[in-house]
């Protein structure tokens, strides 16, 4: 079996290279398709002090087809699905080679998060959040490293969140703002889920022109 | 003191001469060993090299290409993967 050998090899490598920072792990020793990979945030980026926990998957055909791979740690980040962890990343697609390994690809997962590539996102509306608003995006990106992965002393990476989640601080939309629609009568879940939907983080000075309109107008349809 | 050699057995080992690598990046085995499929290094398990100088086990190397996302191209450099001649 020469996939298990390949594998049961880049276990020992990732071993004997503890500097690196990167851990892979077999969940059940019977099953060595099925591993998790963990990576620190890479410093100089909202994601710093935070430990990044990945799936992985390796098909039949390792190392002729890709690791599938997906992050368990909510990420916020263009490239990865703030709602399922699904990365867009050519390596892990049509640029796989066999000569790479699974620490390279955590790597590369980890220099993804240095150098986001918003015009080919994985995640609309988050691609669209760093394109219009980067101290904002920056602001929710380090809240979710800190909820979900851990740093500034915030909740260990792996485990859920104990204390209740920020919705503002989570999606970057400004409390303000909903406080002033809230007060024409809808919901805060309602203006909430709207702003989602369309982008809108704020509204009245300093937000994009003509928000406020376009917000009302979703709100009422 | 007077020696006579009755008898004498040659022992010779072998070694794939290339540089640049031990292993085969495919599939992590030494050169001088096996791709996986195989039972006996040498001449039954042989590198093949690339115009662009990179080496595999010479199974390891067709079994990449004829999947189809290998598009032909080594999978060292991503150039297009020829048997180098010489």
């Amino acid at each position: 079996m020469s996939r298990a050998r390949r594998i049961a090899k880049e276990l020992q490598a990732v071993q004997d290279d503890p500097q690196a920072g990167i851990d892979l792990e077999v969940i059940n020793d019977a099953d060595i398709s099925h591993l998790k990979g963990y990576f620190d945030g890479p410093s100089g980026t909202p994601y710093e002090g935070g430990r990044y926990q990945v799936d992985i998957e390796i098909p039949q055909d390792y190392p002729f087809k890709p690791p599938k791979m997906k992050f368990d740690t909510k990420v916020y980040h263009p490239n990865i699905s703030s709602q399922t962890g699904a990365i867009c990343l050519d390596i892990l697609k049509d640029k796989w080679s066999p000569v790479l390994t699974l620490k390279a690809s955590l790597i590369s997962l980890q220099s993804l998060l240095t150098t986001p590539e918003p015009t080919n996102p994985q995640d609309a509306e988050v691609a669209k959040h760093y394109l219009s608003d980067r101290k904002g995006f920056d602001n929710t990106a380090k809240y979710w490293a800190k909820v979900y992965a851990g740093a500034d002393g915030g909740a260990s990476g792996t485990a859920a969140a104990s204390k209740p989640v920020d919705v503002f601080e989570q999606y970057g939309i400004d409390r303000e703002s909903v406080k002033a629609i809230e007060n024409m009568g809808f919901t805060q879940e309602r203006i909430i889920e709207v702003m989602r939907r369309t982008g809108i983080k704020k509204i009245g000075p300093g937000a994009q022109e003509g928000a406020e309109d376009r917000l009302l107008e979703e709100l009422l349809k | 003191m007077k020696v006579t050699i009755d008898k004498w057995i040659g022992v010779s080992t072998w070694h794939w001469n290339h540089a640049q690598d031990e292993v085969c990046g495919i599939c992590r085995v030494a050169f001088d060993g096996t791709c996986p499929t195989c039972k006996y290094p040498g001449d039954d398990c042989p590198l093949i090299i690339g115009e662009c100088k990179h080496a595999f086990h010479m199974h390891c190397l067709l079994k990449w290409l004829t999947t189809e996302s290998s598009k032909g191209l080594c999978p060292m450099c991503r150039r297009r993967f020829k048997t180098a001649t010489e």
